[in-house]
């Protein structure tokens, strides 16, 4: 049953494949592409299922033993993960049809987005840093494609900065790649993790992990290293901005996550300042840009900011409760931000303007729209029982628990500033006197039942935390105790 | 020896960036494809070099260089040029649409 | 129990559907059935004395979440008011608010708002207490900017949304150390632990975290300055939210954990100072006012002060007093409140200023008024709870020093200042409370108001009135409230029995009521002197407000921010990239030597010897030229070539370096990509070389190039040197026949043992050509915004 460690990145490859090949029938297509996220997502669910019962899935690619070959890993972590981006694959095929044009869609949109689903997924479940460098070069591929698709002035534009940051980041990671496989001799995870514990000379491997560090960084728009992330993820589709905001960013927490719980964390007195310290002037970088705007996407588009801040705080506490704090910041996170990308599609579709200064009164005509908007942004800035009180209670008891009591002062100012900024949006979007002159926009129903579909899992992850909270606290103690992915991986032997 | 070619990728490294820093947008590209260079040079190395016989299994001989370093670099190499292709067409089309290939001139704004 | 709570939430969602029938039956009858419903069942509670009910629920046990609901005496004495002034509310809203307007929304958030309330409450678990106190802030903000299209109500919302908030996060950063110090998530726990808090490290955090959450909810000194601006928000929310209950929600939090603080000297200390500058400075800001409603905010602000200092005395008289007050004021407030509201509603103003002369007008209005207002001025008649009440502050502050021990001398002198403060505090609340009366009520009509206002309705009238009976009440009967209501309550705040209270309205010439009559004789010489005095208000505060540092800390969050921001976010890539590559540069370099790490005595390189080397070394230095060569070429033809010889050059190396394979794959892709540069590059602009470019910009990119450079060069020496464990690769060698079936170690890798890396490399290189094709082929103009 191992071989269904292969699923997560098989779904989306194959109905990639094979969305290229019917891309000229775009009814077809569409119907095609909600069967095969459905397909992914019940899958995925299922997985989860099978790991939580019977415990985690570890698939040797070509049946090479680890180290050696490539190892895919399903431990609860990952499937958590590829089930959330299930879920967001899923919206965001529901909602494309609404805002994508059809000659877009003609030109292999779906493909693209299958493919860039393929990438995340092969990070999340990968135990091998080539590997990981690899599937980060699919999902990367995949988002120039859907960056640039439709090739608008501004999209090629902002597209070239984005491609050419990432590019340089890719580029340090494999060197990085190669530096730990000089000191440590292997790229695979969980020997590594073996490795890097058993040596006397943790300073080489804490540099080395710096590089990485700041590559993951780059991926996950940390300070001061997420100037290129606002612009370009406002300027394609807003289906492809949900798609990125709520994916790409978190596969690099995730690998940070991942790499320096169980690799890199030889020299927490390093490690540990340096995630405090990034994560708090995240925080609050992050939250200025979104109350320096006036353009609802980019709003929406630099709150995704402090939530990466959030998330390296947690790492950074490296505590039971800043663990589980960061990972269910993480997968909320990754909803919640999906939700508002479309919500803020819809918005300026409807508005026939993103300019929040130039819209007013939309809550009579579009009062499900509004009322929506505004539950995402008190899920974001944390406001119980929602999905993101849940993580930010967690982060914040973790961070006392440490006796971090600037981080937590900041989180907890980020939290109010972020709910300035959506609120002072949502007021001047939704209320005032007049109406923006409403544009006759394709669908405008059909924009939203996807988006209630993720906003009902917020509410969800909220009120009915306990049903995967427990999951996640174990998580977090089995981040804590490399030990077990170790002996998962190499099966306790060689 | 290594000595001599972790220096040259370092320097090959320093040109890329300082490329990477031009506006203009065909040394921002110049410099990418130095930095591929000088990253797969440094990976070849960290894997020793001059240590063996070329990793083509022959009668008789027992040292061979390290292999896993090349078959990273060519995954790297087939990989970087895929991006290289992309990103110069991308590089002409953004020229040609925004009529200029002056990075700096290509900040945008909020609103557009 | 937990009917009860939930109901408003339950009925709340019904709303919606009840609201469609609006014009049949007025939405509010259903609040009013659902209020007054709650307000019996706690009734029944109370006087069948079964209190201490317990309702548990686990919600989210991981995180220490659950619902549990408990009455003791104060929770009741709070549930109570709730749910009555709540059924009041509602009752008079019935008339304040036509069809016409939203009902469904506003009964729809004055539920929520109702449920969180009690929620608060009854709340045993800290963090079911914190999720209700935001959702009251959430309704309240809703609650205020009702009529959205005015740009006061939202602006006057968001203040307090963010005020509020900013105590609730600060509230969870308490309640969250309370948690961590005492393992607990009940407050009945937590609060027998007060010596283990007292003694924590954490304790003045706590104090301060909790403080800021309580004066912001109860709108002490210095944030009370989103109380008046809440006044946009319709007069019935004004009436329940901002007088009676939600405010005081600040002041039950306090009073929750007093039996941990009312020991601590700097809880004493801190909250009497607020208690009693908000006394003082809300009622000297009232006089001001000529908006019927803001006099009356800012009346509440001080009342709160005036409770709030008696919380910080911490002594049995003076918790009774404060739990007394909180009754009185409900009672004297909220009829107040519904009287402006008829006011307005009858003269369609609220400004003191156009209006006088109601009393033979209004009678009925001018009745509840004049009781109302001088019982919150405190005037000694039997029949006006505010007499009875101040009489206990002016009690409790005068023998705090009496009652109390204090430790240090700064907290026994400020016990020995106190009675003056009181004194000094409130006579300005009488000179208000005069204000408020003697100007609408006497003097000359308006004509233009003259022609229509008259007595409302006798349902409007109704809850006035009801409340001024209470107000009656309570004066006629002090010991029965006493007994059945105020003392459980105060018993529960102490954590222990106190000696009975009883109330009487003679007590002899003691020091509280010539307390009352020099606040009274002070406080018509100053009403009747306001004339000559007004240009006061000029010094103090002219400038000095705090709603200056609120607009413009909150211009700055729009502004400042955005010159900030556009400044890091330039969108220029060279800056981007100078920062990232020069961060990533230093920070390494850092570490690397921080952790001392570069570390060369275990190198172990192959020999260099001439001529063996010199192959090797002729093509490094050719590469080291030709990457020179094209970096400072000026024509974009040599510069691309020249990088071509970079990459020959490197297959060239590949080859030296026995990796024929490498070598192939480069030549062949190298030549590709020479192929390609000159394609789309045929039409593009001559490099000019340097363009205008500033020296001193050049030279910090030679030193960002260079850092970056010598950076990657140390950590690969020092990664080099300190080869800490044997490569895993001698697997490759000695399999790659054996399992692998190849001579061709590389290959065998490439697709057999690392064969997914090479399936998704050539997925790459798919998704690169459709990305090219679709580059060139499509080219939209609009799309989806």
């Amino acid at each position: 049953m191992t071989n269904l460690a292969i699923l997560p990145i098989l779904i989306p490859f194959l109905a990639g494949i094979l969305l290229a090949f019917t891309h000229n029938r775009i009814q077809l297509t569409r119907r095609l592409a909600m069967v095969f996220a459905l397909i992914h997502l019940i899958a995925m669910g299922f997985l989860l299922f099978k790991v939580l019962l019977d415990g985690s899935i570890v698939l040797e690619a070509g049946d090479w033993i680890a180290p050696y070959g490539i190892i895919l890993v399903l431990d609860p972590l990952s499937t958590l993960l590829v089930l959330t981006s299930s879920i967001i694959l899923l919206a965001v095929v529901w909602y494309a049809p609404a805002s994508v044009s059809e000659e877009q869609e003609g030109f292999y949109f779906y493909t693209f987005v299958f493919l860039l689903v393929t990438g995340v997924s092969g990070a999340f479940v990968t135990g091998d840093l080539f590997n990981l460098f690899v599937f980060f070069e699919v999902l990367l591929m995949a988002s120039y494609a859907l960056i640039t698709h439709g090739g608008k002035k501004v999209q090629l534009r902002e597209s070239i900065k984005y491609v050419l940051i990432n590019l340089f980041s890719s580029m340090l990671f494999v060197t990085a790649v190669s530096y730990i496989y000089a000191v440590l001799g292997t790229v695979n995870m969980a020997q590594l993790a073996e490795r890097a514990a058993a040596t006397d000379q943790p300073g080489i491997i804490t540099t080395v992990a710096i590089l990485l560090f700041f590559v993951f960084a780059t991926k996950g728009a940390a300070f001061p290293l997420y100037y290129w992330m606002p612009h370009s993820y406002i300027v394609p589709n807003p289906v492809v901005s949900a798609l990125f905001g709520a994916l790409l960013t978190k596969v690099g927490v995730y690998s940070l996550i991942r790499t320096f719980t169980l690799i890199f964390h030889q020299q927490p007195e390093i490690i540990d300042q340096l995630f405090l310290w990034v994560g708090n002037l995240t925080m609050l970088f992050g939250v200025i840009g979104a109350l320096a705007s006036r353009n609802i996407k980019l709003i929406v588009a630099y709150n995704i900011i402090p939530a990466i801040g959030f998330m390296l705080v947690g790492i950074g506490i490296f505590n039971h409760d800043g663990l589980s704090g960061s990972i269910y910041y993480l997968l909320q996170d990754m909803i919640v931000k999906a939700a508002l990308f479309l919500l803020a599609g819809t918005i300026a579709a409807v508005a026939g303007t993103a300019d929040i200064n130039k819209m007013g009164g939309m809550i009579r005509s579009h009062p499900v729209l509004g009322w929506m908007f505004f539950l995402a942004g008190l899920v974001l800035a944390g406001v119980p029982p929602f999905s993101g009180f849940i993580g930010k209670l967690l982060l914040v008891r973790g961070a006392f628990e440490k006796g971090e009591t600037v981080t937590v002062i900041i989180m907890l100012l980020t939290s109010l500033l972020i709910l300035l900024s959506i609120v002072r949006a949502f007021i001047r979007i939704f209320w005032g006197e007049g109406e923006t002159a409403t544009q006759q926009t394709r669908h405008s129903t059909r924009r939203l039942i996807p988006v209630g579909f993720l906003m009902l899992f917020t509410v969800f992850l909220g009120v009915g935390a306990e049903a995967i909270l427990p999951t996640v606290q174990q998580i977090a103690d089995y981040l804590l105790n490399p030990q077990e992915y170790i002996d998962l991986v190499l099966k306790g032997g060689r | 020896m290594e000595i001599i070619m972790i220096v040259l990728a370092g320097i090959l490294f320093g040109f890329a960036v300082y490329n990477i820093l031009q506006k203009q947008l065909l040394r921002i590209i110049i410099g990418t494809a130095l930095l591929s260079h000088a990253a797969h040079l440094f990976i070849l190395t960290m894997g020793k070099l001059k240590r063996g016989a070329a990793p083509i299994l022959t009668e008789g001989t027992e040292n061979y260089t390290d292999p896993l370093p090349q078959a990273l670099i060519l995954t790297s190499i087939v990989i970087s040029f895929g991006v290289t292709s992309l990103l110069l067409v991308l590089a002409y089309r953004a020229v040609k649409t925004n009529g200029t290939d002056n990075m700096e001139e290509l900040r945008g704004n909020e609103h557009d | 129990m937990i009917v009860a709570i939930l109901m408003p939430f339950l009925i709340a969602m019904c709303i919606p559907f009840i609201s469609k029938f609006k014009h049949r039956i007025h939405t509010g009858y259903a609040v009013l059935a659902t209020s007054l419903s709650i307000f019996l069942y706690f009734l029944v509670l109370l006087i069948s004395g079964e209190t201490d009910i317990l309702y548990r629920y686990s919600w989210i046990p991981s995180l220490g979440l659950d619902l549990t609901f408990y009455t003791d005496g104060l929770a009741l004495f709070f549930a109570l008011l709730i749910s009555g002034i709540g059924a009041l509310v509602a009752f008079y809203s019935i008339f304040y608010l036509s069809r016409e307007e939203r009902l469904g929304s506003f009964y729809v958030y004055l539920l929520l708002f109702m449920g969180a309330m009690l929620g608060i409450v009854t709340s045993d678990n800290i963090y079911a207490l914190y999720t209700f106190w935001e959702l009251t802030s959430v309704s309240s903000f809703l609650l205020i900017s009702f009529w959205f299209t005015r740009k006061a109500s939202t602006d006057g919302a968001l203040k307090s949304m963010l005020i509020t908030f900013l105590g609730g996060f600060s509230l969870l950063g308490g309640l969250v150390l309370l948690h961590l110090v005492t393992g607990s998530t009940s407050i009945r726990e937590i609060v027998t632990q007060g010596d283990l808090i007292l003694a924590n490290d954490w304790f003045p955090l706590i104090v301060v975290l909790l403080l800021l959450a309580a004066c912001t909810k109860s709108a002490q000194f210095p944030f009370h300055i989103w109380l008046p601006d809440a006044m946009e928000a319709p007069t019935p929310v004004s009436a329940y939210l901002h007088s009676a209950t939600m405010v005081k929600a600040g002041l039950f939090l306090l009073l929750r954990f007093t039996p941990v603080f009312r020991e601590s000297e700097a809880f004493f200390i801190a909250v009497s100072i607020i208690g009693l500058v908000t006394l003082f400075w809300g009622s000297y800001m009232a006089v001001k006012q000529t908006d019927l409603k803001g006099i009356l905010a800012y009346s509440t602000i001080s009342q709160l002060g005036m409770i709030m200092a008696m919380i910080g005395y911490g002594t049995e008289a003076a918790i009774f007093a404060a739990i007394f007050h909180i009754l009185n004021h409900a009672t004297f407030k909220g009829s107040l409140f519904m009287a402006v509201g008829i006011i307005d509603h009858e003269t369609g103003t609220r400004n003191i200023q156009k209006l006088g002369g109601l009393w033979k007008l209004m009678p009925v209005t001018g009745i509840i008024s004049i009781l109302a207002s001088f019982s919150m001025a405190g005037v000694p008649l039997p029949i006006l709870n505010g007499f009875y009440s101040k009489e206990e502050f002016f009690t409790s502050s005068w023998n705090l020093s009496g009652d109390r021990a204090f430790g240090s001398d700064f907290a026994a002198l400020l016990a020995n200042i106190v009675p003056y403060a009181a004194v000094a505090g409130s006579i300005f609340t009488f000179v208000y409370s005069m204000y408020f009366y003697f100007r609408t009520f006497t003097g000359k009509a308006e004509k233009t108001t003259a022609e229509k206002a008259h007595d409302p309705k006798l349902g409007m009238l109704a809850a006035p009135v009801l409340l001024v009976s209470g107000v009656l009440l309570i004066s006629i009967f002090p010991n029965w409230f006493s007994r059945h209501l105020l003392q459980p309550a105060a018993n529960a705040v102490y954590g222990e029995a106190m000696k009975e209270h009883t109330i009487h309205f003679w007590h002899g010439f003691v020091p509280a009521l010539i307390m009352s009559l020099i606040v009274v004789v002070l406080g018509i010489l100053f009403y009747s002197t306001r004339k000559y005095w007004m240009g006061l208000y000029n010094i103090l505060p002219g400038k000095l407000s705090g709603n200056i540092v609120y607009t413009s800390l909150l211009s700055a969050s729009e502004n400042q921010t955005k010159k900030l921001n556009d400044r890091i976010v330039s969108g220029s890539i060279r800056q981007y990239n100078a920062i990232i590559i020069s961060v990533i540069s230093i920070v390494t370099l850092l570490v690397l030597f921080g952790t001392n790490s570069f570390d060369l005595s275990n190198i172990d390189t192959s020999p260099v010897s001439l001529p063996q080397s010199l192959p090797e070394l002729a093509v490094a230095l050719i590469m080291i030229a030709a990457a020179f060569g094209s970096t400072v070429s000026q024509k974009k033809l040599t510069a691309v070539i020249i990088l071509g010889v970079v990459g020959y050059g490197l297959s060239i190396l590949f080859v030296l370096f026995r990796a024929p394979d490498l070598a192939l794959t480069q030549l062949s892709i190298e030549t590709i990509t020479v192929v390609l540069f000159l394609l789309c590059f045929r039409h593009l602009p001559e490099m000019k070389q340097e363009r205008k470019e500033k020296t001193s910009k050049k030279i910090t990119n030679i030193i960002i190039a260079s850092l970056c450079g010598l950076m990657m060069m140390l950590v690969g020496l020092a990664a080099y040197s300190q080869r800490l464990f044997p490569a895993i690769s001698d697997y490759f060698v000695k399999y790659s026949y054996k399992l692998g079936g190849g001579d061709n170690i590389v290959n065998v890798i490439l697709v057999d043992f690392r064969g997914l890396d090479t399936l998704f490399e050539i997925t790459v290189l798919a998704i690169a050509a459709l990305g090219i094709y679709s580059l060139i082929k499509l080219r939209q103009k609009g799309g989806d915004r």
